[in-house]
């Protein structure tokens, strides 16, 4: 083991208890990978979770945590923690033609938690009214798809017509479904209590 | 006498450099010699090339579909074959560089790659991001386990006759539930034990093999860039 010869320098309370609500989030979207509804829309592809994560590390963590947790999802992934879909990892991953979807990630949690707390910091979330949430998970949904459809093309020499055609018409129609789970989720006792 | 072994930190520079020049050079001539490095770093640390891939199988759909959308027209002539060659060769790319991934994961434990990111990313983004892959790691096999025990208490009481949004409500409120609650008793067991910002990480070190490494790392970027 290295050795330091230095005083400990402890992490503040407010970064400790962020932190730790960071990793278990993103270790809830690893969780998500592994879960799967049927798709009443298209039968053939299932609903996954991870969208969903998405939304809710956004609304519960905020634009910068909630950013930071898919980040630290995204590491997770391409140092070998089984978090994507399938139990894939690596480097790899990230740019193979689904890697934009799974990069958009970060940037969506942030975009999504903007929206919803109207600033980089955490508001109650009764304060927020349904349209705003309803809003910034369409935010949220445009920029995952719009970075899947950049990763079709770069990472996969998709042209964008065969991007979207491939990456969105058939997943979309089930995105109104999260949405309105986390309209479900976020509206419960349990969630506004906790 | 252990055999010596690439740090964590050339693994990933090689990797890095290997998918700019992948990037740049997505031609045959160019994945060839990329597809040769990946071979002989796979005949090195001694796997099945079929076993190290088979977790990426959810990858073929996509794969397949980007030649396939490319070569077909809604009008004559039809089918263009011709179109399939630039998502052919990017397709092929994705497998050169999801074999490297692949490698990197199966030759290097979490707990290094976490000190390797606490080396490599300057000051405090560095350690809260190695802190928390690690904590992932170890959270990670308790959520999955949470999550299935949960969907099957739903399967048993009919829980699948509901609609689907309802379904994933309810899966969600008891796990973010728990989870919340989690983090509350992680941050205080954290804070009870002085996390700092200053911890001993396990020991990486650079050795005469990596000089080799780094070598190839510098030569494909040199490719990339003259």
């Amino acid at each position: 083991m290295s050795t330091e010869f230095e005083s400990v320098d402890p992490v503040g309370e407010e970064v400790v208890g962020n932190l730790a609500r960071t990793a278990l989030f993103a270790a809830l979207m690893g969780g998500f990978a592994y879960v799967s509804f049927p798709n009443p829309f298209a039968p053939g592809i299932p609903v996954t979770l991870q969208v969903l994560g998405v939304f809710l590390a956004g609304i519960m963590l905020g634009p910068l945590w909630g950013g930071f947790s898919l980040v630290v999802y995204l590491v997770a992934g391409a140092v070998g923690v089984p978090v994507f879909a399938s139990g894939a990892t690596g480097l790899g991953t990230l740019l193979g033609p689904t890697g934009g979807y799974l990069l958009s990630y970060p940037v969506a949690a942030a975009a999504v938690g903007l929206v919803v707390h109207r600033g980089p910091t955490l508001r109650s979330l009764g304060d927020t009214s349904t349209a705003l949430l309803v809003g910034g998970m369409v935010l949220g949904t445009l920029v995952v798809y719009g970075g899947g459809v950049l990763g079709l093309v770069v990472f996969g020499g998709y042209g964008f017509a065969g991007a979207v055609s491939a990456g969105v018409v058939a997943f979309l129609p089930a995105e109104g479904l999260k949405i309105a789970a986390a309209v479900g989720i976020v509206r419960s006792d349990a969630i506004t209590a906790a | 006498m252990q055999r010596p072994r690439l740090d964590p930190r050339t693994k990933l520079a090689l990797q890095a450099a290997l998918a700019v020049a992948a990037f740049e050079h997505t031609t045959p001539r160019g994945l060839a010699v990329t597809t040769a490095l990946v071979g002989v770093a796979v005949l090195a640390v001694g796997v099945s090339p079929v076993g190290l891939l088979r977790p990426y199988v959810v990858l073929l759909p996509f794969l397949v579909a980007g030649p396939l959308f490319a070569v077909v027209r809604l009008r004559p002539p039809w089918l263009v074959l011709g179109d399939a060659v630039t998502p052919a060769l990017a397709g092929y790319r994705t497998v050169v560089l999801v074999t490297a991934g692949a490698l990197y994961v199966r030759t290097t434990p979490v707990r290094e790659s976490e000190a390797a990111i606490q080396r490599l990313l300057p000051g405090r983004v560095g350690r809260l991001l190695g802190i928390a892959v690690g904590l992932v790691f170890r959270f990670l096999p308790l959520v999955r386990r949470e999550l299935s025990a949960t969907r099957n208490a739903m399967r048993v009481r009919l829980g699948t006759e509901q609609p689907v949004h309802e379904r994933i409500s309810r899966l969600l409120i008891g796990t973010l539930t728990r989870t919340l609650r989690r983090a509350d008793r992680l941050g205080l067991a954290l804070r009870a034990r002085c996390l700092s910002w200053n911890p001993t990480l396990p020991e990486i070190r650079f050795s005469w093999v990596d000089a080799p490494g780094l070598l190839v790392a510098a030569a494909l970027v040199a490719w990339t860039v003259l």
